[in-house]
């Protein structure tokens, strides 16, 4: 244990960087997507047309519809919506309405989508298609149906294609972000969709509920619970909503999963704070940290092979990765006197993390796994805590205190376009944003 | 606010006669210290190594009594991101196990409490060694270790809301409970 005493000045770490992580397995077909942008710069031209409904039907659902998936991609920060020129449909031939290319060509749109919409009795279809405007060639044509209280889920799921059609990866939609809210009086779980809508009560403890963190198929909830009079992990199946309290004595800290079997948390039950991984069972499988002093916000890289956590061994608090083969561990940030809150990257190659600096101001900060390309994201805007990364890894989540009390913002990974998530009574904290479900 | 608790503890030390006693070493001097592994609990403080001339104070004021601590054991303050019992601190708990010694069948919950600063993460974890650090000095002055359990609740629940070093100087407490 002689390497847990002595830490390496700098070490550089061949991490996760050529990782193939799962999210290339889910690109379109073929493997190839539609390089419709410049060369990784700028954002898609995208006209996306006012959905046509049959004339007898009430146009409200064709027309909320349209807000739905208009916000959807706004929200992917991907495209740029420009409205549709007046002639964007050749109607000299009534029979076969054609689209005009050449009037969507000189507004400056790449790409075209529109569609129909119908209602059935409640049984909702959209019919949508997207073109390429240069070549007038069709990129994807596709029919979705659902119910008409479904109408977010319908609009999404063709905004996911579409992302998914010109990015080659999975997007945003249909993931989930826990969080913590006090809005009751007492701190408990809640779970809204990615961007802040459907916010959901998770748990109802009456007690202080904290940091939740959903494991990567989303099919369990860990949380620290003070319910049975300790800070507890807990760990609740979410398709049988059953809760396991883990019963250790001592405190439990700051739960994260390293796959779909096993969440590692903070333990004393040995005396000092050291991190375990525990099963879903509640059984101990492994300790994994050794030095003394306080050890704890594991966060894994997707391998699940390595963990940043936090470590008080030099006295302040550092961010460490250890290796879980060779139990190797090197520190990680060496700038900031009080850094926490380690969140790694989907990717693999990043990891956020919070610098507490100088006054009351904390700062959410990224730098490469292997220690290289640090960057400062937030600034002189309060405290900004518990960055947590969108599963495509272009976002992060946080909290803020920014305006008064502390709420849940987004901002695009490069720091960019940061705004609120939701507006909710109370205050937010500890946001955990799910991977994919499939 | 240093001064000012300098100069408490300066008082304190010159009335209760006890400068004879030495502070507890810091964190990190002691993390550098090479030491065998020690039997479980792992000593968090050193206790002073004079003879300890416990007091048990008339009536419950002072140092660890306050609008939040009017039960017969007053509570401990630290510094910031410190789980340093300092003089004052210590004399706190000679105090309580003097009274816990009178009291034997008394049993105590030391609550673990930070100030609002940092992550609410690390501060959890931050009160509960504040916490065992006055259970583990009252432990090694005679208490048995059976008559006190320890919680934090890092700075979920502060005692002062208020923001500013006095405020938070308040909250950066072990907080002495009476159980039963």
């Amino acid at each position: 244990m002689q390497f847990f005493k002595h830490v390496v000045a700098v070490v550089i770490i061949f991490l996760c960087c050529r990782i193939c992580f799962p999210l290339n397995l889910l690109a379109v077909e073929g493997g190839e997507y539609i390089a419709i942008r410049k060369e990784g710069i700028g954002k898609i031209a995208l006209v996306l047309n006012k959905l046509a409904t049959p004339a007898k039907e009430e146009p409200n659902i064709s027309k909320r519809l349209d807000v739905i998936i208009h916000d959807g991609l706004d929200f992917t920060g991907l495209f740029t919506l420009i409205s549709p020129p007046l002639n964007v449909k050749d109607s000299s031939n009534s029979e076969n309405v054609a689209i005009n290319f050449s009037a969507l060509d000189s507004v400056g749109a790449a790409v075209y989508a529109g569609g129909t919409v119908t209602n059935t009795a409640g049984n909702i279809t959209l019919d949508v298609e997207v073109f390429d405007i240069s070549g007038a060639k069709l990129l994807l044509r596709k029919t979705y149906k659902g119910k008409s209280q479904q109408l977010r889920t319908i609009g999404y799921a063709f905004c996911e294609d579409l992302v998914e059609l010109f990015t080659g990866k999975k997007s945003v939609f249909g993931s989930k972000i826990v969080f913590v809210s006090n809005k009751t009086g007492f701190k408990e779980i809640y779970q809204c969709d990615f961007d802040g809508h459907g916010v959901e009560q998770l748990t109802n403890l009456h007690s202080i509920a904290l940091t939740p963190a959903l494991s990567p198929d989303g099919k369990f909830l860990a949380y620290t619970d003070f319910s049975s009079g300790q800070p507890a992990l807990s760990i609740r199946d979410l398709s049988t909503g059953k809760t396991l309290a883990v019963d250790k004595r001592g405190v439990s800290i700051d739960p994260a999963w390293r796959d779909n079997k096993e969440v590692a948390t903070t333990f004393s039950f040995e005396g000092d704070q050291e991190i375990y991984l525990v099963k879903t069972n509640g059984a101990i499988s492994r300790r994994l940290t050794y030095s003394k002093g306080i050890d704890l916000s594991p966060s894994f890289s997707p391998d699940g092979n390595k963990m940043a956590y936090v470590s008080s061994r030099n006295g302040q608090p550092q961010i460490f990765i250890q290796d879980l083969q060779s139990g190797q561990t090197s520190r990680l940030t060496f700038s900031g006197r009080y850094n926490t809150q380690p969140s790694w990257s989907p990717a693999g190659d990043k990891i956020a993390y919070t610098t507490w600096e100088s006054g009351d101001e904390i700062n959410i900060f990224v730098i490469g796994s292997d220690g290289s390309g640090l960057m400062q994201l937030t600034q002189k805007s309060g405290e900004n805590e518990s960055p947590a990364w969108s599963p495509d890894g272009r976002m992060l989540v946080f909290a803020s205190n920014r305006h008064g009390m502390k709420k849940l913002y987004i901002m695009e990974s490069t720091g960019q376009n940061q705004r609120p998530l939701l507006q909710l009574e109370g205050e937010q904290y500890q946001p955990c944003w799910s991977l994919f479900r499939e | 606010m240093k001064k000012i608790n300098a100069i408490v503890v300066l008082a304190l030390m010159v009335t209760a006669g006890c400068s004879s006693q030495r502070a507890v070493t810091s964190p990190e001097v002691r993390q550098s210290q090479v030491t065998p592994p020690p039997p479980p609990p792992s000593p968090v403080t050193k206790v002073p190594s004079g003879p300890v001339t416990p007091m048990v104070p008339a009536a419950p004021s002072g140092y660890g009594f306050d609008q939040w601590q009017t039960g017969p054991l007053g509570d401990v303050f630290f510094d910031f991101d410190s789980t340093v019992l300092g003089s004052a601190a210590q004399e706190q708990l000679n105090q309580n196990a003097a009274w816990l010694e009178k009291n034997a069948l008394s049993k105590a919950r030391i609550e673990g409490h930070c100030d609002s600063r940092g992550t609410s993460e690390y501060n959890l974890a931050l009160g509960e060694r504040r916490a065992s650090t006055a259970k583990e000095y009252l432990v090694r002055l005679g208490v048995a270790s059976s008559r006190l359990e320890t919680i934090s609740f890092g700075e979920e629940r502060p005692f002062d809301s208020g923001q500013g070093e006095n405020a938070w100087a308040k909250n950066r407490r072990a907080h002495f409970v009476m159980q039963k």
